[in-house]
């Protein structure tokens, strides 16, 4: 589709979604560029993969390891999301409908192992039960000579799912927390058992927020590299990744091109599942359902949560201690840890944030307020970028910018642009749940005062969808703070942040000093986590 | 996954010099008296310490003490993994002379190649000096056209296989292929001297590891390709999948599973097991080098000036600098490579240079790792 006919048909649909034709307008000029600056890195992929002659993709995809590869992935993708939906969903629901004990606390251990890189979960998981790790060390006395392998399909979902599941909690949770509890109260009265409340009435409310973080979950599984190259499972990523290495980049754009199918069919299926988007993240709705009372169930209860803790952040953070106490006298001096890492991390991470906020609020707008599928069209293309491996963001953002742009290449501006195409859907996602909160008669009644289209959105509209916005920054400030193969590829040199040392130390098999700078990773992104949590109480 | 230092049980492998451990390095040499006060450094500076080290005489070559100062700043783009350890390298540079600095990017050698191939392309090189670790990246950027030539002072000092033909780039730190063992399940006789023979040989069925996603595993199949055919190199790998083998995703991760028993054999460049042993030395690790063939490949870390270059004579100087007597010490007991220039030899009881038998081939030919990944696609290993 050719950009002035998209150009025509946004405009014409923006026209009808409100009578006073010229704001509308602005908005989707404004949604429109942005639109097409978020998709310029898929340029580059149709170009070289254009460039590669017919016979050679028809041999590259006909071959056995294509259909295999493309198998694993799909098998992967649909586990790990299934599973994150398995063990968020009833986390959000024993947080926020139950009387659990500690129930901040739970929420705070079910939210936190999103700030734990996967690959660094990947890491310690691989040290406690890996063939030689801990539990075998810890077993052998006892006789017990072998354990179960944890690499391939099982390890790859169990490591996925424990460190992506908090994106399916965080959206359930904030359904739960908006939606109207008395429509349950009301279909218990009319003798509904619970479980019939829960299927009738919660389950359609609250599903636009699971889907919405479900589709956070398949993606990121579609487009990491790093965790299930540590798990020894062959991935799409893993394919696009040898080629590049050898240099083999026509092809890497055609592996990028098929891995942008299947997002995009995942992103087909949450359509129809989320179509009534509101609910997810963040709301404000305080009408709660009476808590249910667990019972006996309590201490189970407890012992779900406790054991997901265990997993996700009590043992990275273990394995990260084991290292940091086994690590022997001091790194060559190339590889001292200082504090302009962390600086460098945190200014990276809070300039993507407030960049992907400033564009998520126009695409949210147009798609919360705008009738029709081709005013949400911009918001499902954001969610693109995010399917893409940074490895090819990288490729594609060195290449555009010594074309287009030669005085801005290895700038910062490059880099976060690159931080802004991947993750700026967390930011829209958020950012939309909370416009389609506010009535828009507000709006009406700040017109007919008198305002002008500016002066009434800054001072009704902004308020009511601040927290949606912080929680947007958050969400965008922890993944880049976790961000690596486009941030190696884009940095300026001498540019250095946590994670490129992660790396660097990790590359030169020097392991015990990539224990430190984990952890304070691990912090820093803790912090802006307690900020998701605390919009959403 | 401990290290310890204080095994004082006595090694087959790599007597390490420890039984001649005399502790007699003063940390001063004659050569660099504080008569001369033009480097700032000292020999000692640059070499590393441990019982590899001790026992060692003075290294032979150019000083840097005759060489022209380096004077200015300039752009590396480095090659990641171990070249990290060159950062070191640098600063001691920066410490010997008060107006040189250097800039560097590290990312993967095959990323920076393919970084400067497009830089080249748009008229846009950003970097005076490309330092690989591999001398596929190297012949990739040299056949991209987007190399200057090196001085023949540079080239000169170095033997001209591990140099390109047509001086684009030069070698200065040598990377074996081995055959890391666990000494405690194989000895040395049960390793035959062909790679070739290793899927007939039943003491390493289901035994062995490999890191086929690694560049020089890569570069190893490369040079089977060219030393013998494709064909060749795709049954033996089939052949090698089908007597077992497991596979890591670096060749540390072999060398140390060889280690700790996970493994009696693997796939590795030889210094991952001598870093190995550093850590712990009463590791039953120990090295076997093949005979003539791919599995005894010694690639290099090497250097290119990079077109495009306004600092030309700065990147020569440098060029010259890193293929220094002292340098070549660095490189031999902190990374322990295999020095290039005929004055510094080898850490430990390593086999010299000389003594090892590389197959016969171009090391720009391994700029081929296309060929070879489509290869390994085909035998099911990628």
């Amino acid at each position: 589709m050719g950009a002035s006919d998209r150009w025509d048909r946004i405009r014409r649909i923006a026209s009808v979604a409100d009578r006073d034709a010229d704001e509308p307008t602005v908005l989707a000029v404004v949604v429109l560029a942005i639109s097409l600056l978020l998709l310029s890195p898929v340029a580059w992929v149709l170009i070289h993969a254009g460039e590669m002659e017919t016979g050679r993709i028809i041999d590259l995809l006909a071959r056995e390891t294509t259909t295999a590869v493309t198998v694993n992935t799909l098998v992967l993708v649909a586990a790990v999301t299934a599973l994150s939906v398995a063990i968020g969903v009833p986390l959000a629901l024993l947080t926020v409908q139950t009387d659990l004990p500690f129930k901040r606390f739970w929420t705070v251990t079910a939210a936190l192992p999103l700030v734990v890189p996967s690959y660094i979960g990947a890491f310690a998981f691989v040290s406690a039960f890996g063939p030689r790790g801990e539990l075998a060390d810890l077993l052998a006395p006892l006789g017990i000579e072998s354990i179960p392998t944890i690499y391939g399909l099982p390890g790859a979902v169990l490591v996925l799912t424990l460190f992506t599941y908090p994106y399916v909690f965080l959206t359930t949770r904030a359904s739960l927390i908006s939606f109207d509890g008395t429509v349950v109260e009301a279909a218990r009265t009319l003798n509904a058992s619970r479980w019939d409340a829960f299927k009738r009435v919660t389950l359609p409310q609250i599903l636009p927020g699971i889907a919405a973080g479900a589709l956070l979950v398949a993606l990121y599984t579609l487009s990491d590299f790093g965790t299930p190259a540590i798990m020894r499972y062959d991935v799409f990523t893993r394919m696009i990744f040898i080629e590049e290495q050898s240099r083999n980049i026509d092809a890497a754009a055609v592996l990028s091109l098929l891995l942008l199918v299947m997002a995009m069919a995942i992103l087909a299926v949450e359509s129809r599942i989320g179509a009534s988007r509101d609910g997810a993240y963040v709301s404000s709705g305080d009408r709660r359902a009476g808590e249910i009372q667990l019972g006996y169930w309590k201490l189970p209860a407890m012992g779900f949560c406790a054991l997901i803790a265990t997993l996700c952040l009590a043992l990275p953070i273990g394995i990260l201690g084991l290292w940091l106490v086994r690590s022997t006298g001091a790194a060559p001096e190339g590889f001292v840890f200082e504090a302009q890492h962390v600086t460098n991390s945190v200014t990276l991470a809070a300039g993507a944030a407030a960049l992907c906020v400033v564009l998520a609020l126009p695409i949210a707008y147009l798609s919360a307020r705008g009738d029709g599928t081709l005013s949400s069209l911009p918001e499902r293309v954001s969610y693109v970028g995010y399917a893409v491996p940074g490895v090819v963001i990288g490729l594609s953002l060195i290449y555009l910018s010594l074309r287009f742009v030669p005085f801005l290449y290895q700038s910062l501006f490059v880099l976060v642009f690159a931080y802004v195409v991947r993750f700026l859907p967390q930011a829209v996602g958020t950012t939309e749940s909370s416009v389609l909160q506010v009535d828009p008669s507000y709006i009406e009644a700040a017109r007919s005062l008198g305002y002008g289209p500016i002066t009434s959105f800054r001072k009704v509209v902004l308020p009511l969808v601040a927290p949606g916005i912080a929680a947007g920054a958050a969400l965008v400030f922890l993944t880049t703070m976790k961000e690596l193969p486009a941030t190696l590829m884009l940095r300026p040199i001498g540019f250095e942040t946590i994670v490129t040392y992660i790396w660097l130390v990790r590359g030169a098999a020097y392991q015990g000093q990539a224990a430190v700078p984990a952890l304070i990773l691990v912090g820093v992104s803790g912090l802006s986590m307690l900020i998701i949590l605390r919009q959403e109480a | 996954m401990t290290d310890s230092n204080h095994g004082s049980s006595r090694r087959r492998f790599l007597a390490l010099g420890g039984a001649t451990a005399a502790g007699s390095l003063a940390g001063c040499f004659g050569l660099f008296s504080d008569d001369s006060n033009q480097v700032g450094v000292s020999l000692s500076d640059f070499r590393g310490s441990g019982p590899l080290v001790e026992s060692r005489g003075e290294p032979g070559g150019t000083s840097i003490e005759d060489l022209p100062p380096l004077e200015g700043e300039i752009t590396v783009y480095l090659g990641g993994g171990e070249g990290g350890l060159y950062v070191d390298l640098f600063d001691l540079f920066e410490q010997a002379y008060d107006d040189f600095s250097v800039n560097h990017r590290l990312d993967a050698s095959s990323s920076l190649a393919n970084q400067i191939i497009e830089e080249n392309d748009a008229g846009a090189t950003q970097a005076d000096v490309f330092m690989s670790v591999d001398a596929g990246s190297l012949g990739a950027v040299a056949k991209a056209g987007a190399t200057q030539s090196l001085p023949s002072e540079a080239l000169d000092a170095v033997p001209g296989s591990f140099q390109d033909g047509d001086g684009r780039w030069v070698g200065f730190a040598g990377r074996a292929r081995a055959i890391p063992y666990n000494s405690d399940q194989l000895s040395e006789s049960d390793i035959p001297d062909k790679v070739s023979e290793f899927p007939d040989t039943g003491a390493l069925e289901g035994t062995m590891g490999w890191a086929p996603t690694y560049g020089a595993f890569q570069s190893f199949i490369t040079a089977m390709r060219l030393n013998r055919d494709d064909d060749a190199a795709r049954s033996w790998l089939e052949s090698m999948q089908d007597h077992g083998v497991t596979e890591y995703d670096n060749e540390f991760a072999v060398s140390n599973n060889t280690a700790d028993g996970e493994l009696a054999a693997g796939f590795a460049n030889h210094y991952y097991a001598l870093r190995v042993r550093s850590g712990r030395s009463n590791a039953p690790l120990d090295l076997y080098f093949t005979e003539g063939d791919a599995g005894a490949l010694v690639n290099v870390s090497g250097m290119s000036i990079l077109d495009g270059t306004q600092k030309a004579e700065l990147a020569e100087n440098l060029a010259r600098h890193v293929l220094s007597a002292e340098a070549q010490e660095f490189f031999a007991t902190r990374t322990f490579a295999y020095p290039m220039i005929s004055g510094v030899s080898p850490v430990g009881d390593l086999p010299s240079i000389d003594d090892l038998n590389p197959p016969d081939i171009d090391l720009t030919e391994l700029a081929d790792v296309q060929g070879t990944v489509d290869l390994m696609e085909e035998a099911g290993v990628l």
